[in-house]
């Protein structure tokens, strides 16, 4: 009786840390994601600083948009309600994606679905370099550019 | 009665070839879901007009065969036959296995698998059939879950009042599933009595896999079987044929006889290819042979004999799901009365569902998941039983059959 | 708080969760959309004047391909209509009619695809839209089989055609219907559709059945019109004058 308990015993056990080990993947993955959120230094083009907290402040925008914007569209989409909130009030200001959605999307390696059906405009990397050297942008970000492509 | 369970060794490289065939099988099925989630389920068969196809037909058969639970506990559990209950650990488990593969069907064939286990937990429409089926079939295998734990532990009243709730359960599960196409205003779907002919079907198949999966561990382990648990077991799958022929029979010929739904019952019955599945494969091998078959006394009472009826019935049942799900969608719904569309840029005819390579693989994939399931719990969990004996049943069982083998099992018995 | 007590509450909590939730959900629930559009006391619907419209024309399918970036794969399996044009015949050669008929989603005020809909995705607005939310929408396919007017399609392969950057597109795995251009009538103007055809042959026009006053319910009053099987009782917006057939 007892040798067969021990058996028992060693199973469960194996199979508890098998399901802990599984249920750590996402979140040790979510984890990783939000400390290189929190370190990376990436290059953000800004508009003029008059325009700082237009819809609500820097440090809410940087981790919270996606909430803000999740919220925006429920409101719009299913309840018909339009606020001032919308995607192309954020192209004014940030008007090219690579220069600025994008550079915090790749250092913490995520795509949002957005994109793939809202159009936002977007200049592929090598186009970014070449307006460099043309000294129509700043350096910092066709250097993250280049070295993301090396 | 006291029943001896003996999880089976399962050292043999044969045991091993078998697993690792079937975790093939679920690698090739996850790698064709991966495909199509990444470029779209173009890849499968399906079509604007057939945008149901084979996942679908294998989902509402894996639900169907998960009936099997259902005949054996309710046996043992409800009309008190103490010799089922060495099959009763086996049932559930069974069961709870084929309602995994019937949800993990339905998940892997959405379109935007990725919000499958998002929206339909934080929006979920009470009214759509599509919600309450999942949530039935969660419970069942709750359900299961708990019935086996009662099984494994021995506890009598939990499991008196486990099976029989899984047998009400189940008839909702099953009657729910057979609504997802019944509550639909589609002229070959729109039927009260589809949820019903499902339930049928659904016996008759699962009892019909429960003889196939016992006399196959049985025969593979060579342990003790006694030939009137399956003769018994035939017997009652004769009648679930039976009434799900006579269902089935009501309801075409209800479609048949009214003039608004004729043309479509011609369909159903005549217009095509899938005309052979419904007269050779639902009727004939699925139905009619096989209760032939198990009635006579001479081949009812001869193993071989319902082996073959029962691989013919899970055949049959087979058809039968293929016709609920595609033809109701490849009969075209009238628009405009009395007149007919020549011309479009879609087809407004009849339409044609190829199955796939693709989704045949995903198919696969789906059982080779589950049945690595059952061999691994075979040899991890006491699910067999060490023998199978009928008790007190041998003055029927001679009366029944006169054989010189089966007098002999069934006297082996009493002793 | 005693035994009895105990089992008193605990007791009402098990019964009242369930009902509360139920009750919660079953007004935004299936056929009836949330509540908060502005436009709660319209409701639109669209009169098509089969005697008007011209048998070769298909500027209202282009103009609404273009507007909503309606995918076209050149494949007749796949393709997406949010409106098409068929041709139908009597089925007595004796009786010889034809006509041309564009069809697209009825909108109908019972819609079954939004009945069916698990997530709620499919909804009728207030104002008698029936609409898909793209972003919710889990790609079953099970509206498809509910709407008795093959009026739905599905995004069974990514579309690459991007002609109106002003309109999101679909990803592949969402199904998708007309919906009556809602953003540009939530705007003030006409459907890409009714506005293409006024300017060739007015046969489409959209308006409130609400207001009696409205140009659709003159049409409707002043012509006799037919709405695709009634009997179906889904109650469809769309109507027709001079539909042939029964
Ligand atoms: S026509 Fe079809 S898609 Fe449109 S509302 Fe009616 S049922 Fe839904
Ligand atoms: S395909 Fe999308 S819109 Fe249609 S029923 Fe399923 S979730 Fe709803």
């Amino acid at each position: 009786m007892s040798r067969r308990r021990t058996f028992a015993d060693k199973r469960s056990v194996l199979a508890v840390s098998v399901l802990v080990v599984f249920a750590a993947i996402p979140l040790l993955s979510s984890l990783i994601s939000y400390v290189t959120a929190r370190s990376a230094q990436p290059f953000l083009e800004m508009p003029d600083p008059k325009y700082e907290n237009c819809v609500r402040e820097t440090e809410y925008m940087r981790y919270h948009h996606w909430e803000l914007l999740a919220e925006v569209r429920e409101d719009f989409v299913r309840h018909g309600k339009r606020g001032d909130i919308t995607l192309s009030g954020c192209k004014e200001c940030h008007p090219n994606r690579e220069r600025f959605c994008n550079q915090c999307h790749n250092a913490v390696n995520l795509t949002p679905d957005c994109f793939g059906c809202h159009y936002y405009p977007e200049t592929p990397e090598a186009e970014l370099m070449e307006t460099y050297l043309n000294g129509k942008t700043t350096a910092p970000a066709a250097i993250a550019a280049a070295e993301r492509n090396r | 009665m006291d029943v001896k369970f003996k999880p089976i060794d399962g050292n043999t490289p044969r045991y091993w070839t078998l697993v690792g065939i079937l975790a093939v099988l679920a690698l090739a099925g996850a790698w064709s879901t991966w495909l199509m989630f990444k470029q779209g389920i173009y890849l499968s068969g399906m079509t604007n007009r057939v945008p149901w196809g084979l996942q679908i037909v294998m989902a509402i058969y894996y639900i169907g065969l998960s009936a099997g639970s259902l005949v054996v506990s309710g046996l043992y559990g409800i009309f008190g036959k103490a010799e089922y209950k060495p099959f009763a650990r086996m049932a559930a488990y069974l069961a709870m296995l084929f309602l995994i593969a019937g949800l993990l069907s339905i998940i892997t064939d959405q379109g935007r698998t990725d919000r499958v286990f998002i929206e339909p937990f934080s929006h979920a429409n009470p009214w759509s059939m599509f919600s309450i089926n999942p949530s039935l079939y969660i419970g069942h295998i709750t359900i299961c879950i708990i019935y086996l734990w009662a099984l494994f532990n021995e506890k009598y009243r939990l499991t008196k009042v486990a099976s029989v709730t899984v047998v009400a359960w189940a008839i909702a599960v099953h009657s729910g599933t057979g609504a997802i196409f019944a509550f639909t205003p589609r002229e070959l779907y729109t039927s009260p009595l589809l949820p019903v002919a499902f339930v049928a079907a659904a016996l008759s198949s699962g009892a019909a896999l429960m003889i196939l999966v016992i006399t196959a561990l049985f025969k593979i382990t060579k342990r003790h079987l006694d030939l009137g648990l399956i003769v018994w077991l035939g017997r009652l799958l004769a009648v679930f044929i039976v009434v799900a022929l006579y269902v089935i029979m009501i309801e075409n010929l209800h479609r048949f006889y009214l003039i608004e739904s004729r043309h479509a019952a011609m369909y159903y019955l005549f217009g095509g290819w899938h005309a052979f599945l419904f007269w050779g494969g639902l009727i004939l091998v699925g139905s009619i042979v096989p209760a032939l078959i198990l009635f006579k006394t001479k081949t009812g009472t001869s193993l071989r004999w319902i082996l073959f009826a029962s691989v013919l019935v899970v055949v049959g049942v087979w058809c039968e799901r293929y016709m609920i799900v595609i033809p109701g969608q490849t009969f075209p719904p009238e628009l405009f009365p009395g007149m007919e569309i020549v011309r479009s840029p879609l087809n407004e005819g009849i339409a044609v569902y190829n199955i796939s390579f693709l989704e045949v693989l995903q198919a696969l994939g789906v059982l080779g998941v589950i049945g690595c399931m059952f061999v691994l719990g075979l040899k991890y969990l006491p699910l067999a039983p060490a023998e199978a004996r009928t008790v007190g049943e041998s003055q029927m069982l001679k009366h029944m059959m006169p054989d010189a083998e089966v007098t002999e099992a069934a006297v082996s018995a009493e002793n | 708080m005693d035994r009895r007590d105990f089992l008193k509450r605990s007791g009402v909590f098990l019964v009242g969760a369930p009902c509360a939730y139920v009750l919660h959900v079953l007004p935004v629930s299936g056929a009836r959309a949330s509540s908060g559009h502005a436009t709660a006391t319209r409701r639109w619907g669209m009169v098509i004047d089969l005697h008007k419209c011209l048998e070769d024309c298909t500027a209202c399918v282009e103009s609404c391909r273009h507007e909503n970036n309606v995918a076209l794969h050149g494949d007749e399996r796949w393709d997406v209509y949010w409106i098409r044009k068929v041709d139908i015949e009597s089925k007595e050669p004796a009786v010889g009619t034809e006509e041309s008929v564009p069809l697209l989603c009825n909108h109908c005020d019972d819609p079954p695809c939004a009945l069916v809909c698990p997530v709620q995705a499919t909804y009728r607005r207030d104002d008698g839209i029936v609409i898909v939310d793209h972003h919710r929408c889990i790609g079953c396919r099970y509206c498809m089989i509910a709407c008795p007017y093959n009026a739905r399609f599905f995004n069974y392969k990514e579309n690459h055609d991007w002609h109106n950057k002003n309109y999101p597109k679909r990803s592949h795995g969402v199904a998708e219907a007309c919906n009556f251009c809602a953003h540009r009538l939530d705007d003030g103007r006409l459907p890409a559709c009714v506005e293409t055809c006024q300017g060739i042959a007015g046969a489409l026009t959209i308006g409130d059945l609400n207001d009696p006053h409205s140009e659709v319910s003159r049409l409707i009053a002043d012509n006799p019109v037919k709405r695709l099987r009634e009997d179906f009782g889904t109650e469809p917006k769309v109507y027709y004058i001079g539909l042939p057939g029964r």
